[in-house]
């Protein structure tokens, strides 16, 4: 080989060694820094505007969101062992509960603190095709849903804090209604055999079977929000229960439900606490099977594994300063 | 030339090593993984009888193939796939089967429990979706506990050494994600 393309053909090589071996710069000339973010599937529209905003003021750095349930998103770090910069989930008591623990990995606990940042309500989310859109207000919305030919959708309670949270609102609304029995229409009549909401000590319990077949048509589970509000979108189901930042994110209609049932208020006044809703199974070894109502808060941390703990630090802070400005798709701050 | 072209290459596999190209923690450290030595790992099957498989067991059982792609609770999609593995249905056999009003539970050690009825332990009973994640009506599928991915020996990362996978002989299938169960290691039978 002439030397000339000898030292050409080596540069080559090399150069192409380099590229193989992970040196590749995403165009910015070099080697950015992952922030892993995890947030529950609710917070996923606003944590895009985060990520584009955080990323521009950090060119160096390349935010990657990956969307979970609540749950998942912490399990990530306590059972998977993962390494996570940012923790966002949509119940904040998950977070004590779960991350206050030793990581026998480290001696230390998965986290120490965590910063509420967001409140939510639950809403009843609907579009311009649904069967009654256009008699269907806060005052007569239990009538309108339990209609024989108005089909409501929810997501798993197995798998989505919305899901549960949706029964919680039928069984507050059967408190806060005088004769209400919005569980029974909407949602207990409608398995083989039907779910009943049992008084235990004053506490409306509904215990849910291992797997969630609805027996008709009335009643539509699906494994997620987004698959709920598909079927919407399709003019498959009438209405869902959904948070209102995801019908707003959605360009959905919804119906705004009383403080006493939406679980937005933080007045323990409400009485959250008198409806619970027992999981069919314990799907997850690190959490019970019950779940007791009680506000939607949202909040973030950072694990004690963090890899980037200072720019995680920042992004957090951004995430609760975004919040403050608020925005399409964003859970209201929990001052306002 | 050759002598002066060695410098050259030092210089440049200097540079790169500089710029972070070779020998640098990368920046998000790899997940932290056990090697994928499954020799000590075992699944019990608990039904009317109790049956413990190593994976060699396994894969000495009559092998099924099909198409597997999943959905996360929030639209991620994991796939599409060539699964190989062991029908639900065959595993059972051994221990008993299942019966009409039982249920099969099926866990792992990282604390993860899915349960499926008798309804779809058969095959019904869930909800598909095309490649658009758009509700299609269900072709039939079985339940697979999948110990290959497209040909390869499923690695731990990906739920090895054997994880649930619902599988179509049609391609584009999409079911939802939580019932494919990573690192199964029991399965149990019991009454609904």
């Amino acid at each position: 080989m002439p030397p000339i393309k000898f030292l050409v053909a080596a540069v080559v090589i090399i150069g192409m060694l380099c590229w193989g071996t992970g040196c590749t710069t995403g165009g910015t000339g070099h080697e950015q820094t992952v922030l892993k973010v995890l947030p529950a599937g609710s917070l996923l529209q606003p944590f895009e505007e985060v990520e584009k905003a955080f990323e521009a003021e950090h060119p160096d750095v390349d935010v990657q969101v990956e969307g979970h349930g609540s749950i998942q998103v912490i399990r990530q770090v306590t059972d998977l062992h993962r390494p996570v910069d940012v923790v966002a989930v949509a119940d904040a008591s998950l977070i004590p509960d779960l991350m206050f623990r030793t990581d026998p990995a480290t001696g230390t606990n998965f986290t120490d603190s965590y910063t509420p940042f967001a409140r939510n309500a639950m809403v009843i989310a609907y579009t311009n095709k649904s069967r009654y859109a256009n008699e269907i207000t806060s005052e007569n919305w239990g009538a309108v849903l339990s209609r024989p030919d108005v089909r409501v959708g929810i997501s798993n309670p197995m798998l989505d804090a919305a899901g549960y949270r949706s029964i919680m609102v039928t069984l507050l609304a059967d408190r806060y209604y005088a004769n209400s029995t919005l569980f029974t229409d909407l949602i207990g009549r409608h398995f083989t055999p039907p779910l009943v909401a049992e008084d235990v000590d004053g506490v409306a319990t509904v215990r849910l079977p291992e797997v969630l077949h609805p027996s008709d048509e009335k009643l539509v589970i699906r494994d997620g929000s987004i698959f709920v509000l598909s079927h919407l979108e399709a003019g498959g189901i009438d209405y869902a229960f959904e948070y209102r930042s995801v019908a707003e994110g959605h360009d959905l209609r919804w119906i705004d439900l009383p403080p006493a049932i939406d679980l937005s208020s933080q007045n323990p006044a409400e009485g959250y606490g008198k409806v619970k809703v027992v999981l069919g199974f314990q799907r997850f070894s690190a959490i019970g099977q019950d779940r007791i109502g009680q506000p939607i808060v949202y909040a973030v941390t950072i694990p004690n594994t963090a890899p980037n703990r200072d720019l995680a630090s920042e992004f957090a802070d951004l995430v609760v300063k975004e919040s403050e400005s608020g925005g399409k798709g964003w859970p209201a701050t929990l001052g306002g | 030339m050759i002598r002066a072209a060695i410098p050259v290459c030092i210089l440049l596999v200097l540079s790169c090593w500089c710029a972070g190209c070779a020998g640098t923690a990368p920046a998000s450290p790899p997940v932290t993984t056990p090697a994928d030595d499954f020799s000590s790992w075992r699944l019990t099957v608990n039904g009317s009888t109790v049956t413990e498989y190593t994976l060699e067991q396994i894969q000495k059982l009559p092998a099924t193939a099909g198409n597997g792609f999943a959905v996360s609770t929030v639209g991620i999609k994991y796939g599409p796939y060539i699964c190989t593995g062991v029908l639900l249905t065959d595993l059972l056999a051994p221990s008993g089967g299942i019966s009409e009003g039982e249920q099969a539970w099926i866990s792992a050690p990282d604390g993860y429990l899915w349960v499926f009825d008798h309804d779809q332990v058969q095959g019904n009973g869930f909800i598909t979706f095309n490649e658009s994640l758009k509700e299609i009506p269900s072709p039939p599928l079985r339940i697979l506990l999948m110990y290959e991915q497209d040909g390869k020996p499923l690695s731990y990362n990906d739920g090895g050494p054997i994880r649930v996978a619902i599988i179509s002989d049609e391609k584009g299938v999409v079911t939802e994600g939580s019932a494919w169960v990573k690192w199964v290691d029991k399965i149990e039978i019991k009454k609904a």
